[in-house]
């Protein structure tokens, strides 16, 4: 371990002489190498690069009417004021806190507005879910609920304009 | 003739050519390393669940701010310099720029990983580049915090491009539920 060795290092035998030149001088570089090799190992096993994630929306085409029963359709309308308003055909949109409660930015749907959105999808296997966001949310509310959908495995959701018919229904919401 | 070899003890290899190539590479890595250019705007992305990979090539990207402002970005340099053929040039022409002039932003156009775009110029934007390159993806990255009203509005650009499938760029929530 760590040793030096010179070929022509006779020390004892020629002690009291002058010291010779170290020609040919030799250092043991084994341990170097090891470390560094295993460094370099190490790094590029561990390296991942920096790849963002993102969640596919398919859009229907504007052309091409598709027609639902009104009572296969669940619409949930989010407006800018932190609530979803959800309704089932032509009822009456009922109001439910869009995020449950929580601190921070850390922010997930509330346990309320996921068991409706359970129910409804599993008690009809027909149903879709019109989601339509106000112009006045934000982007986040978006993601967070398309990935709730996602997460629930709910494939048939589609997004729609929020118009002003959306804004008259909301406001007499339960 | 018969004698028996001597066991090799205290084997020695000259090491030093390996060790110098080794360094050799290391260094020359560690130099050419370019990291990613800092970004134009600070996009604090939204988290999901969803763990598909965002393609690198092909993908035409808009850019969301948290104030709402628009930025594009195409993967290829092909599909940029057809862009700037189509769209800038003829703006830098009305604007009377001379042709070594045009050039020299044709240069920078081809570098620039995503540029601002008015609210009203992203149609044609999207539109072109879709014509550039056919296989373009299309991808939104928006910030969390940006209006839905803006967002809304990509989406509506796509699809008057008629591109109906597209992807919203997430970061990985770390959270079981």
């Amino acid at each position: 371990m760590g040793m030096v060795d010179s070929p022509n290092g006779n020390h004892q035998a020629r002690k009291g002489r002058r010291q010779s030149k170290r020609l040919g001088f030799h250092l043991d570089m084994t341990p170097m190498v090891d470390v560094a090799f295993l460094l370099l190992t190490f790094f590029m096993l561990t390296t991942t690069f920096a790849k963002s994630n993102t969640m596919e929306i398919n859009m229907p085409p504007e052309t091409g009417e598709v027609r639902i029963a009104e009572q296969n359709v669940m619409t949930v309308r989010i407006a800018g004021d932190g609530m979803a308003y959800c309704s089932l055909g032509e009822e009456v949109p009922r109001r439910i806190s869009l995020y449950g409660p929580s601190d921070s930015r850390k922010k997930s749907l509330s346990a309320e507005l996921r068991s409706l959105l359970r129910k409804q999808t599993s008690a009809n296997r027909k149903m879709v879910i019109v989601v339509k966001i106000s112009d006045k949310a934000k982007y986040r509310n978006l993601v967070d609920l398309i990935d709730e959908l996602n997460l629930m495995k709910i494939d048939r959701f589609s997004l729609d304009d929020y118009t002003d018919q959306d804004e008259a229904a909301i406001k007499n919401a339960v | 003739m018969a004698r028996i070899k001597a066991k090799r003890v205290g084997f020695r290899l000259d090491m030093t050519p390996m060790v110098d190539v080794a360094f050799l590479l290391l260094t020359f890595f560690m130099l050419t390393t370019k990291f990613r250019p800092p970004e134009t705007v600070q996009i604090d992305l939204p988290s999901s669940h969803s763990e598909q990979k965002l393609p690198e090539s092909d993908v035409l990207t808009v850019t969301v701010s948290g104030d709402n402002t628009f930025f594009m970005g195409v993967s290829s340099q092909q599909s940029r310099e057809k862009l700037f053929n189509s769209v800038v040039r003829p703006k830098l022409k009305a604007a009377g720029l001379a042709p070594a002039a045009q050039e020299d932003s044709l240069r920078n156009f081809r570098l620039t990983e995503s540029f601002s775009v008015g609210r009203e110029e992203l149609d044609r934007f999207v539109v072109m580049s879709r014509f550039a390159d056919q296989k373009l993806r299309p991808v939104i990255r928006a910030d969390a915090d940006a209006d839905y009203e803006a967002v809304s509005h990509v989406i509506d650009v796509y699809k008057k491009a008629n591109l109906l499938t597209f992807n919203l760029v997430t970061v990985l929530e770390r959270e079981v539920r």
